[in-house]
């Protein structure tokens, strides 16, 4: 498959701090990819530089093949920070991005009118944009990124803010894309978004490239954890041989296992110390990774 | 470069399409109007200022009055008789407010000085003892001039001031007489400079306030993924320099409405022709071209500003200087206007930031063309480099939030990128 967007050991610095520190990846076309790592890791900077909005220190990227800047056209980006000119009207602002990517006039009103239809925002078409309700504002920002029908499309923490309703818009909005053939790179601190709809992802923290891979991959290479539930009083659980973190909720516990650990083993020790009323073995979530990685919650 | 025409023909739209941008171009126009017109409502709205004579030498007045009769009277100020009060009756009657003044004509004027007073409790407004006293002193002299045997045509002949005729010199040599026709003229440049100045400033003003709007809505990352930030810079210059057109034309048309529409529509016969004045090419095409060069000058400083600059407020602070070089035009306005082609005025010409506003100062002189060839050679080259820093502190102040930078800071982002050595 073609790679979408190649990140070769890309840097950034803002004068004394490292924003982005050698990070490398490869995004296949077609695929939904996350950037993920908690807040100031260094995803919006890695994003602006793939818009061509900053310039790298050191580094390649390309972008559907070429420099960035070359394929602006191509491109939809929905930043972290949105926002909407006041006082047009939703169906203006949406055809006057779609003709800042480079459509005409014409084409760019009928599809405008065409996406609000599509998003059941027909009725909201010639009102104000300050007179938008908050939800109906995000779908209007959305449309505007999508309006030239771009083949990669990023979204910088499109969840951030949406009510439920709003967060399965935009996953079904994502999904689409992708059954459409789009690449579809979006940034996220919240790594469950991720688990539940990425293909593949990017893990950065501190500017640094922690992982990357498809989700099949990293949970593979990734430790284990057993959950279980129990009756009356457990044995220690912490010591345990293999057993290298517990969090114990009093009826239920999730043990994370070293990579070495002898799972049958420890399944014994379990059933045969306390009462154990079910228990589970899974790989671990994204979550947990980034956590057992960077020895912090992201949030 | 047809993106960045997007930019500005949205810039432009969103603007003009508003209640309030045209009302708020009105109001030049209307408060200039009332400026001239309140003055003379309210003059004629005023009650009389009431007065009183106190004669000592029994013939003064009454021949005074039959003057006042002959030459028309004033509506502005009423004569009450004095009916026999004295001195203190009548002060207390200007202190009660019944009387604005009294005048004492003296015993003996004819042969003395002596006994003319003129009291009241505002001797800053002394229209009343100008106009009175014009009309008694005519008669005293009357009556001088006979006790010496002199006519009244003998006496003016004696005292008649020399005047002058003033004269100047055309381009071919011709002596030609000063018309009032040429004082507007000589003195109209001074008001293109004031709209000049209002506009460039207006619209600079509006660039600044549009750039740190942009800069909060949000939007900046989203148009700086479709478009450069050069693109983006350009588009808003040239959407805002569109909307100052549209001030000055809607202004332009108001004037043209008012000094030359109303007088033929009403048939007056003007003093001097205004619209002739005013249409002429010297100083529309001044006026334009310096508009459009010195509107970018302030422009290029005003958007690199702007886009450093989160908040208005932080805006003010940085603008001080530039504020304080765009009010010397004003200070100047008169003396170069008097010596066009004086050496102030010359000196000033070659500063890029004031050119615009003196060299329009200067229209009636006219500059030579050498002057206007090398001023506006500076100038262009001021802008090409205003523009060329601006741009640089645009693309990086433009994406930054937090406390604006410093000045060394964003000098630095002027020069390329040195490499560390370390």
């Amino acid at each position: 498959m073609r790679d979408s967007l190649v990140l070769q050991n890309v840097c950034k610095s803002f004068g004394d701090k490292i924003a982005v520190n050698h990070i490398s990846a490869q995004i296949p076309a077609g695929s939904i990819y996350g950037f993920l790592g908690p807040n100031g890791a260094g995803k919006t900077t890695t994003i602006r530089m793939i818009m061509n909005i900053l310039m790298p220190d050191s580094g390649g990227i390309s972008v559907l093949g070429q420099p960035p800047g070359r394929v602006r056209d191509q491109l939809g980006y929905l930043p972290e920070e949105k926002g909407l000119y006041k006082k047009m009207k939703a169906a203006e602002l949406i055809a006057y991005f779609g003709q800042l990517k480079g459509m005409d006039r014409t084409r760019a009103r009928t599809r405008a009118a065409e996406l609000l239809d599509q998003f059941g925002l027909e009725h909201a078409a010639d009102q104000r944009c300050d007179l938008l309700s908050k939800g109906m504002g995000q779908k209007v920002q959305i449309i505007s990124t999508l309006i030239h029908d771009p083949d990669l499309v990023i979204l910088d923490e499109p969840f951030s803010g949406l009510d439920p309703i709003n967060v399965e818009t935009v996953r079904a909005v994502i999904l689409d894309l992708k059954r459409n053939g789009k690449t579809v790179i979006f940034s996220t601190h919240v790594m469950e978004q991720a688990e539940q709809i990425c293909d593949a992802i990017l893990l950065i923290h501190r500017g640094e490239k922690i992982l990357d891979g498809t989700i099949g991959e990293i949970k593979r290479s990734a430790h284990h954890t057993i959950s279980l539930e129990y009756d009356g009083t457990p044995i220690d659980l912490r010591r345990i041989p293999g057993v290298i973190r517990v969090n114990d909720m009093g009826k239920a516990a999730e043990l994370s296992l070293a990579g070495d650990a002898d799972r049958q083993a420890i399944i014994k020790t379990l059933v045969a110390g306390m009462t154990v009323t079910a228990f589970t073995v899974k790989a671990p979530s994204l979550h947990e990774i980034f956590v057992r990685h960077v020895g912090e919650s992201p949030e | 470069m047809k993106r960045a025409l997007l930019v500005a023909s949205r810039e432009f739209i969103e603007n003009v399409r508003t209640k309030g941008f045209w009302l708020g171009i009105m109001m030049l126009p209307i408060m200039l109007i009332m400026i001239a017109v309140i003055p003379i409502i309210v003059e004629s709205t005023r009650e009389p200022k009431t007065f009183t004579v106190i004669d000592e030498s029994g013939w003064l007045l009454d021949a005074s009055l039959e003057r006042i009769a002959l030459n028309g009277p004033q509506d502005r100020f009423s004569y009450v008789p004095a009916d026999g009060r004295d001195p203190e009756a009548l002060n207390e009657a200007i202190i009660r407010g019944e009387l604005f003044a009294y005048f004492m004509l003296g015993r003996d004027p004819v042969n003395d000085d002596e006994g003319f007073r003129y009291i009241s409790n505002n001797l800053t407004n002394r229209e009343l003892s100008a106009w009175f006293g014009r009309h008694v002193s005519a008669e005293v002299r009357l009556r001088r001039l006979a006790r010496e045997n002199l006519t009244e045509e003998v006496a003016n002949w004696v005292t008649r001031p020399i005047e002058f005729e003033g004269v100047q010199i055309s381009t071919d040599g011709d002596e030609e007489e000063v018309s009032a026709q040429d004082v507007v003229r000589q003195w109209t440049p001074v008001a293109f400079v004031y709209l000049l100045w209002i506009s460039i400033l207006i619209n600079t003003q509006m660039l600044l306030t549009n750039t740190i709007e942009e800069k909060s809505n949000k939007l900046i990352e989203v148009l700086l993924s479709s478009i450069s930030p050069v693109q983006l810079m350009a588009g808003k210059i040239l959407g805002i320099a569109a909307t100052g057109l549209a001030i000055i034309s809607t202004w332009a048309l108001m004037a043209l409405l008012f000094f030359v529409g109303l007088p033929e529509f009403f048939n007056i016969d003007l003093p001097v022709n205004l619209g002739d004045i005013l249409t002429e090419p010297v100083y529309i095409g001044s006026f334009l071209v310096y508009f459009v060069l010195g509107y970018l000058f302030y422009a290029a400083l005003l958007v690199g500003l702007g886009s450093i600059c989160n908040n208005l407020k932080e805006a003010q602070n940085l603008m001080l200087p530039v504020q304080l070089v765009q009010m010397i035009p004003i200070f100047v306005m008169v003396p170069v206007g008097q010596d066009p082609n004086g050496v102030l005025a010359k000196i000033l010409s070659f500063i890029p930031p004031l050119t615009p506003f003196v060299m329009m100062n200067r229209a009636a002189g006219p500059p030579s063309f050498t002057e206007y060839a090398i001023t506006t050679a500076l100038l262009i080259a001021s802008i090409a480099l205003a523009l060329w820093f601006a741009a640089k502190i645009f693309r990086i102040g433009i994406l930054m939030s937090g406390k604006p930078p410093k000045l060394r800071e964003v000098l630095r982002w002027l020069v390329p990128a040195r490499v560390k050595l370390s």
